[in-house]
């Protein structure tokens, strides 16, 4: 990201009531429409849309072994697996290569922080636009 | 060159068929049953699964229990779950493990902490298993822990993965493997084979993405005691997949004694089917709790004497880099 977007990131982040909103307003949009868990390392671009960290072993790279035969967890049967989504949605989506992307190790220092604002501090990689 | 050096890299780098044989370390400080388990093993199979909390159970650490097994004259492979530990404690442990004279090292992300008995207990899942893989081949080929700090002396292990064949989503299954061999993986161990056609579509798929050559597929293989177990993997155990015959074949005996041979003779069968697909360079023989089978196991698939494990000349180990654990192993 630029000069210019670090600044303004910067900005927003020494102005706790500036900040708060700026957060809340992402919550709004990310909480709701793709299950947002607040990470702050934010991957929904490579996983269909679909935030992997609901998985109760919130695997990031895919599923574990034990994916039921209906596509439901092993650990909450009346939820699907996050990842049998994530590839069912991928393959509508056009968007499998993007599964293929070696996520790294999550920084858990970004935890409860702005996915947003800090792709614009430039502290994660920001996200991958375009299908297939 | 080797990796490792460990016998497991040795025999699959020569093109051997290798044997793996599993142990659930004791639920006690009992380290001479250990010593006693390894007798089914020596001779028999080429190295060991030593695992860890195997369905999130407590039992006896697996780095100590492959400890005893080295002693005891056979090669571990030691298992590591992202269930219990954070980076800091894994790497402290591979350190160890290294130390100790441990050369392989199966990476899992372990089985959920409620299915044990901890149900209470928090998970770590700091990394997942593909991060691990990452993480040990980051250690041991660039000598660097995962923050990026230097190390002198490297823990130089086998890295090995774990795929299921059988899980949903199906195709994803593939994809992961890819990722696990991009992440570093060695070789793979597999979960059990219930269902030999449906392990062949997969290994097909693998090797039209020409993935048996990038890593040494291990078929596992699981002999049930009784219709009991098998019912309970069909029901109990979420990404099983296990064929209608060797149900129907369990449930027509009564007997127990006769229930154990069927499910021997299953067993064998299915070693021996599997052996026979293309790209499988390996079985893993993992009886939960039944480890005295192994042996006949191994003797029925006609797959004794074990072969030799080849002299390591291509392994240039720096004078750094020679084992601690080198005393141990001789």
């Amino acid at each position: 990201m630029s000069k210019t977007s670090e600044k303004i990131a910067e900005f927003i982040q020494k102005r706790p009531r500036l900040h708060a909103c700026a957060t809340f307003a992402e919550n709004c949009v990310k909480k709701p429409i793709f299950g947002c868990q607040d990470c702050g390392e934010c991957i929904l671009s490579y996983t269909a849309f679909t935030c992997p960290m609901r998985c109760p072993k919130q695997m990031r790279n895919g599923p574990c072994g034990g994916t039921r035969e209906d596509g439901h967890c092993e650990v909450y049967p009346e939820r699907y697996c996050r990842w049998w989504l994530i590839y069912r949605r991928a393959k509508k989506l056009r968007r499998l290569k993007k599964l293929r992307k070696l996520q790294k190790a999550h920084d858990w220092r970004l935890e409860h922080t702005s996915a947003w604002l800090n792709v614009f501090a430039g502290k994660i990689e920001p996200p991958s636009w375009g299908n297939e | 060159m080797l990796k490792s050096g460990s016998n497991l890299e040795k025999l699959l780098n020569a093109g051997k068929f290798v044997v793996c044989g599993e142990m659930s370390p004791p639920q006690s400080v009992d380290k001479d049953s250990i010593a006693k388990k390894c007798s089914y093993f020596k001779g028999y199979v080429d190295a060991v699964n030593l695992t860890d909390n195997q369905t999130a159970i407590v039992r006896m650490s697996s780095l100590v229990s492959s400890y005893y097994v080295l002693q005891g004259g056979v090669e571990p492979i030691m298992q590591m779950t992202c269930r219990d530990r954070n980076r800091l404690a894994m790497q402290s442990d591979i350190l160890g493990a290294y130390a100790l004279g441990v050369r392989n090292l199966l990476c899992l992300t372990g089985d959920y902490q409620c299915f044990g008995n901890h149900p209470q207990a928090k998970g770590v899942f700091d990394l997942d298993s593909t991060q691990l893989i990452q993480m040990v081949k980051k250690m041991r080929d660039e000598k660097v822990f995962m923050s990026g700090d230097e190390m002198k002396h490297e823990p130089r292990m086998f890295i090995g993965g774990a795929a299921n064949p059988f899980g949903e989503p199906f195709e994803f299954r593939v994809l992961n493997l890819a990722k696990k061999i991009e992440a570093g993986a060695d070789f793979i161990q597999t979960q059990p084979v219930f269902d030999v056609p449906a392990f062949e579509r997969w290994m097909s798929a693998v090797r039209d993405e020409g993935m048996d050559k990038q890593v040494y597929i291990i078929a596992g293989v699981m002999p049930v005691r009784s219709i009991k177990a098998l019912l309970y993997m069909k029901e109990s155990v979420p990404g099983m997949r296990i064929a209608q015959d060797y149900i129907k074949r369990m449930e027509s005996i009564t007997d127990k004694e006769a229930a154990m041979e069927e499910g021997i003779k299953i067993a064998v069968e299915v070693m021996q089917q599997v052996s026979k697909i293309p790209g499988v360079a390996g079985l893993h023989i993992m009886p939960v709790m039944w480890e005295s089978v192994t042996p006949r196991l191994v003797e029925e698939a006609g797959l004794l004497p074990r072969p030799e494990v080849p002299a390591d000349e291509s392994f240039g180990v720096s004078d750094a880099a020679e084992p601690v654990g080198g005393e141990m192993e001789k």
